[in-house]
């Protein structure tokens, strides 16, 4: 068995097997020469099903994640949309807009994960008889068992809008690395992620702008780890991260300003960060029923 | 930290704006080239600059595509349109900061491989006009974001796919914002998204069209991966 020829045949059919199976190329190319002869077809095995296995399970855990919260937001927009009187005249075409969009994306992932043979998360309490598919009301309490009061108050809307929005946004850049074995799917969820970072852009400047009290004045990007309440600190722990591919992001220089490097929080603002799935989970577990 | 937003100190990328420097930036090209010539046998005429192949060649064009942004904003900033309010200032500064971090990082990602500065020419945009500065930022927004959308589908390494999924998202916010200013309740309509809801992924061949309307520099592109 020659193990490097078996590799520059899948090359020949899959250009980037080696990125695949690790960054570390010349490394697998020696690879034969230093593994015994019995273990080959088990180090073999192992290796090609972390490149190759994995596709449908982990893809799909982590498009179901993103359904999660798109379900979450389309039913709070929805709720809020057609809540007469809360959401001011002049933004309710965006909110709208949002709401439309975040159900495109239902359709979207509930389309996707089912052509890759995976079962589509449903919010609990979704039934066909009590619910108007994908609004499901019975599934939240967005309220925070009465710590809220986002659809009386203007103001609380619109923070709890910019924590569910940011924290969607962070939970797809955690799921990035699991989607890396289906590059199709990859491109669309960056795609995806890109629609939900306008959303969040768009209810931050609206924070910003509008005549409620949003005392941290925030921008459209996530500058430090900065929250809209002091409560709050818990959706932003980490996103003041300044260290990216060993590049630490405070050291690069910036000749607008006296010392000549970047200021912390555009360093920070720069970069969305990734949160892993347990810690997005459990930031939004208070408002599910 | 004091700001310092002065015309005077534009970035050395900002050479455009200035005719004279612009023509001795051509001639000198003129003299290199013909030595070149002699020196080179490379088919691509020896004025162009090589983005690299594979990876290199997509982080360049990003980082080319951050050149022009750095510039554009330092610019609108030295001269910002009419009736610009305080909020739009200091976003502004942020933006400018923003893209600053995202050249700079991509810079040094590169290393040696990075191209060299490049000449931006932004005729194309009046600052002082509101409507055309907004028009341009938005397609220069927008096309960042569709150029990393894009570019990870040709990319191999899988470390440089998850940062620019982190970059991608910021240059998302901007893109809302900025279309944003032009027109409330715009930042992702119609005209970005698709029936799904998704933001545009933009081949690397089409992005480069795109980004060549706002470089002085020639670029040889034949290696840039693109579908």
């Amino acid at each position: 068995m020659n193990f490097k020829h078996i590799l520059s045949e899948i090359e020949k059919s899959d250009p980037e097997v080696y990125e695949k199976l690790s960054d570390r190329r010349q490394a697998l190319k020696g690879f034969g020469a230093k593994v015994a002869m019995v273990a080959l077809p088990f180090a073999i095995g192992s290796m090609f099903k972390k490149a190759y296995g994995q596709t449908s399970k982990t893809v799909v855990d982590a498009l179901n994640l993103a359904l999660e919260f798109e379900y979450l937001e389309y039913t709070y927009y929805r709720q809020g949309n057609n809540t007469g009187g809360l959401i001011s005249a002049s933004d309710l075409p965006g909110f709208k807009a949002i709401e439309a969009q975040e159900k495109a994306h239902i359709d979207f992932l509930n389309k996707t994960i089912t052509e890759l043979g995976g079962i589509p998360f449903k919010p609990k309490n979704f039934t066909a008889a009590t619910t108007v598919a994908p609004y499901v009301p019975a599934a939240y309490d967005f309220t925070k068992g009465g710590t809220y009061t986002p659809f009386s108050d203007y103001t609380t809307f619109l923070i709890l809008a910019q924590i569910f929005e940011d924290t969607g946004l962070h939970a797809l850049q955690g799921q990035m690395p699991e989607l890396l074995s289906n590059n199709g799917v990859l491109q669309q969820a960056f795609r995806l992620q890109a629609t939900e970072a306008r959303h969040a852009a768009f209810v931050r400047l609206v924070r910003r702008l509008a005549p409620i009290n949003a005392p941290e004045t925030p921008a459209p990007w996530i500058t430090n780890n900065i929250p809209p309440t002091i409560p709050l600190q818990p959706y932003y722990l980490g996103e003041d991260n300044v260290e990216h591919n060993r590049i630490i992001t405070t050291t690069l220089p910036n000749i607008y300003y006296a010392d000549g490097v970047m200021p912390k929080i555009s360093a920070t603002a720069a970069f969305d960060e990734p949160f892993d799935k347990t810690k997005v989970l459990s930031l939004i577990a208070g408002f599910k029923l | 930290m004091k700001k310092n937003n002065t015309p005077a100190q534009v970035d050395e990328t900002e050479i455009a704006g200035n005719p004279s420097r612009r023509r001795f930036f051509q001639l000198a090209g003129g003299i290199a080239g013909a030595g070149m010539l002699v020196a080179s046998c490379r088919r691509t005429p020896p004025s162009t600059t090589y983005v690299g192949a594979g990876d290199i060649g997509l982080l360049n064009y990003l980082y080319i595509l951050k050149q022009v942004t750095v510039a554009m904003y330092t610019q609108a900033i030295a001269t910002p349109y009419y009736s610009i309010t305080l909020s739009e200032t200091e976003l502004q500064i942020d933006l400018r900061d923003q893209e600053l971090v995202h050249r700079e990082f991509l810079k040094k990602l590169l290393g040696r491989d990075a191209v060299k500065e490049i000449t931006t020419n932004l005729s194309l945009i009046t600052f002082a006009d509101k409507k055309s500065f907004l028009t341009h930022a938005s397609i220069l927004e927008d096309l960042s974001v569709g150029a990393m959308n894009g570019a990870i589908q040709v990319m191999s390494s899988t470390d440089y796919m998850l940062t620019l999924s982190k970059i991608c998202s910021v240059d998302a916010r901007h893109a809302g914002y900025i279309r944003e200013v032009w027109k409330h309740n715009t930042f992702a309509d119609g005209t970005i998204l698709d029936a799904n809801g998704l933001d545009k992924a933009i081949a690397p061949s089409l992005g480069f069209a795109t980004l060549e309307n706002y470089i002085e520099t020639k670029f040889d592109i034949s290696k840039l991966p693109t579908f």
